[in-house]
């Protein structure tokens, strides 16, 4: 482990592994680029007749401060693949620092803690959901739809975003690319790194357009008029990149059947594979869903999720008929792929049924979607691996490869594939710990259960835990020693750990 | 016709004995002694140097060759000589021996100029599943695209099987869609009539569909069931090609490999079988793994006696079938008098393949069984046959027997009432020295 002592005596000897300056210099860019994100609830502010500072303060902060680090680090340009890491990991502790800019420059009461701002912002842009309001109604609407807009920069990614636009990362975006994009292996949809990650992320804008005008269709149309158009922008923002943040304080719950269902389907998709969208919507090949191993799944693990859920349902007399249905669906495709929406208050609904939310939790959608989580190929490697070893066991002499679509995997990422298994849950359990102690330090009530849950659904970047953190609670009761605890388990689940774990590494900083 | 044979060795010169009598033949070699060898033995000019090579080429007249075979145990050097060959004389047709798949794949893309490819580890596969297939069987080959099976049987002096045995042949039970093409009593070849009998102890030849092969098998030979779990040992071009073939028969195949590297090779390759990566010759791996409890074992490794040894132990073990794949020309012989069921030798193979081409063009493929005694005919019929749309029960009874018939890409097995057609292909079985006979007939 290195002490940040030694890293400045590092840094002055010039021995240092890695060109910090120039990793500064990007992120630099990055951030500064960001600053354009505010015109979107700028506008909204001049259409709503709302405060309109501030939006345009914070895009000043911004941008000044990106011109800051760059203008500190002038001349340092070329930071390569082991910048990559750290560029990645700085890159999104900023932008939530700018994303929290509007929630304290705006004077909003629930927000006036810095803490609380940036768990709002590490929330937003992590896509977890998991939110310190109590009183949603009463928040600007140009500061909610910032609020919305924050999950659906950070679904794709603000770093593959920069490297579909950005002409400074023209070279070495592989790297920053593999950091970001989660999933074990990343799949191109071109020769290039920078045309695969336009062609994301235009699949991206075109599947949330399509979701905004269905939505606004329901209204037209008289299926739910409770959707109005603002709405839908608002909820299709945060369904595509599988965030979970709502406009309402009972979230998706507050609109209609037609509303839920068109939801529902929409996070499945998104908890799908987006180079096998890709594959599927652009090239028309339909049956590349069925061949996928990861998919087909992915589609089981949702189906049976939802058959036990409505069972129970039905069951406990909790609901029934459609509804029962629809509330088991919406929310097992809600909780496994980590949107985190809430279609009912599911605390209240039975122990066996809060198990298997909760267990749903660490299974994710697919590698290579803007779910978070362990992600179902995850599992099923993990499956195959455990297989393989028991197998060998018993045949000592066994030769056997791990095939994922008919394709053998690589030993190498099998191994990484464990290790970020181990790594996650390890996470998972230190959060959990934490937590609880934590609580019995300030005297919070929590109980172990809301604390696994707690630690559960900000890592795997879900939204909604349990008990006061429930659906139609709020986070805010945490302390702060807590809620930096949470915005540090959001941050690392969404960049898969392993970029950010690499930095507490000797090995990383020394040449 | 002329042929220009490039390759005088395992191949080459089992080509030389199966065609020297009725063509004319030039061998190429860059071994001096070894074309000396062969022209002493039999009737053939001789030029010695690189068959990949124009002067030489030039030098062997492959102007004036028919057809040109190159079976050296180089790919490149085959393709190279029959590219040039082509170069140098359009006309000559061109048979190539590879033991690579990419060049089969590329050609059967149609981008060598080649007319005809053998691949010895396809062959062999084939030769191997075909066996294993009809387990009884003592010898068997395929045609028309596998739709017609030729097997030979040994009936053994315990064998009970009333359906078939002792009974005259017309009121025999035999499976369908098949025929007695010949029974061999000692030295004595009988022609299978209504009135003859099938006897323990003889040795009979069936041609019909793989289906009744397999019933046959069963009627005669219980004991072996369906083959289900196979061994294969050696994991080399050969053992791979094999267990990729039982695999696609949806048999149970382990496969024992010693090299670790070529083992972890084959799991990537076929992930269906069970890989392990051990010698094969440990007594404590073999009872571990209950390799006695296979129905078979194939033993593809490089090394015969290695071979040998494998199988040995495997028997021991209680594996009931084992097939070896044997590299030396003599290995044969020891093989199957120690105990070894079947012997294959790729390079026979082989030839056997290379040799069913260079007959008749009309022929398309033509097997030998019993050594040389009886051929097995894939003809085409012409339209001034006499035997054309006649009935077969009023066709001469020979010493040939049309077993098959192949119109429009199916096959029929003919009853006394199906009549020939000009353009049918037909499967003959007959004795060797009718050949001629029955080519001319049709």
């Amino acid at each position: 482990m290195t002490t940040p002592a030694r890293l400045r005596r590092a840094v002055r000897r010039g021995s240092l592994g890695v060109d910090l300056w120039a990793a500064l210099n990007l992120v630099g860019t990055l951030v500064r680029y960001l600053s354009l994100a505010f015109l979107l609830p700028i506008a909204f502010a001049f259409g709503y007749d709302e405060p309109v500072l501030p939006f345009a303060l914070a895009a000043l902060i911004t941008g000044a401060v990106g011109f800051a680090l760059e203008a500190a680090t002038r001349g340092h340009r070329n930071a390569g693949i082991r910048e990559g890491f750290l560029v990645v990991a700085l890159t999104w502790l900023f932008a939530a620092g700018v994303g929290a800019l509007p929630y304290l420059l705006s004077g909003e009461d629930q927000l006036t803690r810095p803490v609380d701002a940036y768990f709002e912002a590490m929330s937003g842009f992590t896509t977890t959901g998991a939110s310190v309001l109590t009183d949603i109604p009463s928040v600007d609407r140009s500061l909610l739809i910032w609020r919305q807009f924050s999950q659906w920069l950070g679904g794709m990614g603000i770093i593959v975003l920069a490297l579909a636009v950005l002409p400074r990362l023209r070279v070495g975006g592989r790297q920053l690319f593999e950091q970001e994009a989660p999933g074990p292996e990343i799949e191109q949809l071109a020769a290039s790194i920078r045309v695969t990650a336009r062609r994301l992320w235009l699949l991206y804008i075109g599947l949330t357009a399509v979701l905004i005008i269905v939505l606004i269709g329901l209204d037209v149309t008289g299926a739910d008029r409770r959707m109005s158009p603002y709405e839908a922008v608002a909820h299709a923002f945060t369904t595509m990149p599988t965030g979970g943040f709502s406009t309402r304080p009972r979230s998706v719950g507050e609109f209609g059947a037609a509303s839920q269902w068109t939801i529902a389907l929409f996070m499945a998709i998104a908890g799908a594979n987006f180079a096998l969208l890709y594959a599927v919507v652009v090239r028309r090949r339909l049956a590349a869903l069925r061949r996928d191993e990861e998919f087909r799944l992915y589609v089981a693990l949702l189906a049976l999720g939802s058959v036990v859920l409505t069972l129970e349902l039905v069951d406990k007399g909790i609901h029934e008929g459609e509804a029962a249905l629809r509330h088991a669906v919406f929310q097992t495709v809600s909780i496994m792929t980590g949107t985190g929406f809430v279609s009912a208050d599911f605390v209240t609904w039975t122990p066996l049924a809060a198990v298997i939310l909760i267990g749903l939790m660490f299974f994710g959608g697919s590698a290579g979607s803007t779910s978070g989580s362990v992600k179902v190929v995850r599992h099923l490697l993990i499956g195959r691996i455990l297989r393989r070893e028991l197998d060998q066991t018993i045949h000592p002499e066994l030769v056997s490869s791990v095939h994922l679509n008919r394709r053998r995997v690589d030993e190498r990422t099998l191994r990484a594939v464990v290790v970020f298994v181990l790594l996650y849950v390890g996470l998972f359990a230190v959060g959990a710990l934490a937590l609880m102690v934590d609580a019995a330090r300030t005297g919070l009530s929590l109980s172990p259960f809301e604390a696994i849950a707690a630690a559960a659904t900000t890592l795997g970047n879900v939204g909604p835990g349990f008990g006061f953190a429930g659906p139609v609670g709020s986070f805010e009761p945490f302390s702060d020693v807590s809620m930096v605890v949470m915005t540090l388990l959001m941050w690392l689940g969404r960049l898969e750990i392993i970029p950010v774990i690499v930095l507490l590494t000797r090995s990383y900083w020394r040449a | 016709m002329r042929i220009l044979i490039i390759g005088a060795g395992q191949v080459g010169s089992t080509i030389v004995e199966a065609l020297h009598e009725e063509h004319t033949l030039t061998v190429c070699d860059l071994d001096a002694p070894r074309l000396a060898g062969l022209s002493h033995r039999f009737d053939v000019a001789t030029v010695e140097g690189n068959g990949a090579s124009r002067r030489t080429l030039q030098e062997a007249s492959v102007g004036e060759a028919d057809l040109m075979i190159a079976c050296t145990s180089r790919d490149e050097t085959n393709v190279v000589a029959a590219i040039l060959s082509k170069a140098v004389s359009p006309e000559t047709k061109t048979i190539v021996r590879i033991t690579e798949d990419e060049y089969l794949e590329a050609w059967r893309e149609r981008q060598l100029d080649i007319d005809f490819m053998v691949s010895s580890e396809l062959e062999t596969a084939h030769a191997v599943t075909r066996i294993i297939g009809v387990p009884a069987a003592r010898q068997t080959d395929v045609f028309a695209d596998g739709q017609v099976q030729i097997v030979e049987f040994d009936v053994e002096e315990n064998a009970h099987a009333p359906e078939v045995l002792s009974l005259p042949l017309r009121e025999a039970r035999i499976p369908q869609d098949s025929k007695v093409a010949s029974i061999i009593r000692g030295d004595q070849v009988l022609v299978p009539r209504g009135d003859q009998r099938i006897e323990a102890g003889d040795r009979i030849i069936v041609i019909g569909s793989p289906r009744a092969a397999q019933e046959w098998s069963r009627i005669l030979a219980p004991e072996h069931g369906r083959v289900d779990d196979v061994v294969v040992f050696g994991g080399g071009r050969i053992g791979t090609a094999v267990a990729r073939m039982l695999l696609a028969q949806r048999i149970r195949v382990r496969l024992i490999e010693a090299k670790r590297e070529q083992a972890v090779k084959v799991s990537e390759e076929l992930p269906s079988a069970r890989v392990f990566h051990a010698t094969g010759l440990d007594p404590d791996f073999i009872e571990r793994e209950r390799i006695g409890n296979a129905n078979a074992a194939v033993f593809a490794m490089r090394d015969d006696p290695k071979n040998h040894y494998a199988a040995t132990m495997a028997k021991l073990h209680g594996v009931p079938f084992t097939i070896a794949v044997v590299h030396d020309a003599y290995s044969g012989e020891v093989f199957e008098r120690a105990g070894v069921n079947v012997a294959i030798n790729p390079r026979l193979v082989t030839a056997e393949e290379i040799v069913r081409f260079a007959h008749d063009p009309r022929t398309l493929q033509v097997a030998m069984l019993e050594g040389n005694r009886f051929e097995i005919l894939d003809i085409t019929v012409r339209e001034t046959s006499p035997l054309v749309r006649r009935p077969f029960r009023d066709l001469p009874m020979t010493g040939a027997l049309i077993g098959a018939i192949v119109r429009d890409g199916a096959a029929i097995f003919p009853h006394g009432a199906n009549e020939l057609e000009p353009g049918d292909r037909v499967i003959v079985f007959t004795e060797s020295s009718r050949v001629q006979e029955v080519e001319r007939a049709l």
